[in-house]
């Protein structure tokens, strides 16, 4: 957590960027970068531990365990759903949480989902961008990966009413969370490749990223890319109308 | 994991839209028909495909390319990128675009045909005449599910297809936020070299 709020202190004010998957709504682009290579530095030790994890793990554990961490969350979800009015769902969201955590064996099992109670993912990040705060800068974290500004935030608000989250604040029980990061990861080792072999990997990373923010922050029905401004940029002068692309340093492609 | 679930959809799509004897008149209804009906013609002659690839890269040529805007994606991907630059550069970079899709689509098919469940939503609200998308889920081997969404516009020769969209991860934003700069950086024939020698990272 001190990474984060030091992190949190270098950046300092808030803002209202345009959220859209284009450089200028990276303003933080230079410091980004920079924080991306150092995760990317970390990740040569806990890639290799996902790896193993991956390998090691017979699928319905790692599966039991991703499970495991995702009821966790529903406290963070079922708080939300009330703050965002999504009353129904929230009650559905607890039914889930107390079927899961009791004949579920504390998460491992998703029974609700087998009885077909739908699964639904809110935090406060996702909140806010529903009461109006839904520009934010994109934001890399150091060890938590992508985020934006907003999420970083309130990323930390939400891990106080997860039960686990409030358990350990203010112990060291760092276990939960290398558990829980080696399992996160290997979740996204097959997008590796990809990733490795994209021109600009970090732009890849961020476009991924933000535009799977905005599928959930609208529950998984986001307005239509607006492929017309695609095209316009085909029609403009040199000389864009965009403003200035804020110093991309292209500096680390391939 | 996101990845593979792009193949899956480029293949549905795929099965999704290689007749081109339909009528062509709502795009829901063109990917919901032919859905089993290409299922089973790939489940079918699967043993036969596997040992002849080019037929099985014909019949996508054929059945599918005429179902797709590739010239329009094209245009999406390159954006300012592609501001100056020959008409006869950009179908160019369409056709190596294409090929590298035929290529991969046909891989895909062979692996994956026999295990894939899609699921085609219904149009909600009145269809635009215009542009529109065409909600789906996919059935994945483990059980899950994951949505993917097709966009299609309306062009001359009816509805064509230009966009997949996975959990809300659109393949021509992505992949343009990749190729604009590259072309930017290194010019337009750097680039389709670099397609025409099948290197096409998004799909890997």
């Amino acid at each position: 957590m001190g990474v984060l709020l030091f992190s949190l202190l270098l950046i300092g004010c808030a803002d209202t960027q345009n959220r859209h998957t284009d450089p200028e709504n990276d303003p933080w682009e230079g410091f980004n970068r920079k924080t991306y290579a150092f995760n990317e530095g970390l990740d040569k030790v806990v890639r290799p531990i996902a790896v193993g994890y991956d390998k090691i793990m017979p699928d319905p554990f790692q599966r039991g365990v991703g499970n495991f961490f995702r009821n966790l969350d529903s406290t963070v979800t079922i708080v939300n759903q009330l703050l965002q009015g999504k009353f129904r769902e929230s009650g559905s969201s607890l039914g889930r949480f107390l079927l899961n955590s009791t004949i579920g064996v504390l998460g491992f099992f998703d029974v609700a989902s087998k009885v077909g109670i739908p699964y639904y993912n809110e935090d406060l990040g996702q909140t806010l961008a529903t009461w109006g705060y839904h520009d934010s800068r994109y934001l890399m974290l150091p060890v938590f990966g992508p985020s934006t500004f907003r999420d970083g935030v309130t990323r930390y608000a939400d891990s106080f009413y997860n039960p686990v989250g409030y358990a350990i604040h203010g112990n060291n029980r760092w276990g939960y969370w290398i558990v829980r990061g080696i399992d996160l990861r290997a979740t996204f080792l097959d997008s590796d490749a990809a990733i490795k072999e994209a021109y600009d990997p970090y732009v890849m990373v961020r476009d991924l990223w933000l535009q799977n923010r905005e599928y959930q922050i609208y529950d998984g029905d986001p307005p239509m890319v607006d492929y017309d401004i695609y095209l316009d940029d085909l029609d403009e002068q040199p000389e864009a109308t965009r403003g200035q692309d804020p110093g991309s340093p292209m500096n680390s492609p391939h | 994991m996101k990845l593979k679930i792009y193949l899956l959809s480029l293949i549905c799509l795929l099965i999704g839209t290689a007749n081109a004897d339909l009528k062509n008149d709502d795009p829901v209804t063109l990917v919901e028909d032919i859905t089993g009906q290409i299922f089973a013609k790939v489940s079918d002659n699967l043993e036969a495909y596997k040992n002849d690839e080019e037929s099985l890269k014909d019949l996508v040529r054929e059945d599918l390319i005429p179902l797709l805007d590739i010239d329009y994606a094209a245009r999406l991907i390159l954006g300012r990128a592609g501001r100056g630059v020959d008409q006869e550069k950009i179908d160019q970079f369409a056709s190596a675009m294409s090929n590298l899709l035929i290529d991969r689509y046909s891989a895909g098919l062979l692996q994956f045909s026999s295990k894939i469940k899609l699921q085609v939503l219904p149009q909600r609200g009145e269809l635009n005449p215009k542009m529109t998308r065409v909600r789906t889920r996919v059935g994945l081997p483990d059980g899950g599910e994951a949505p993917v969404d097709y966009a299609f516009r309306q062009t001359p020769d009816g509805w064509k297809a230009f966009d997949v969209i996975v959990e809300g991860i659109s393949y021509i934003t992505t992949y343009r936020n990749q190729i604009m700069p590259e072309v930017q950086a290194n010019g337009i024939d750097s680039v389709i070299n670099r397609l025409s020698r099948g290197e096409l990272e998004l799909t890997d």
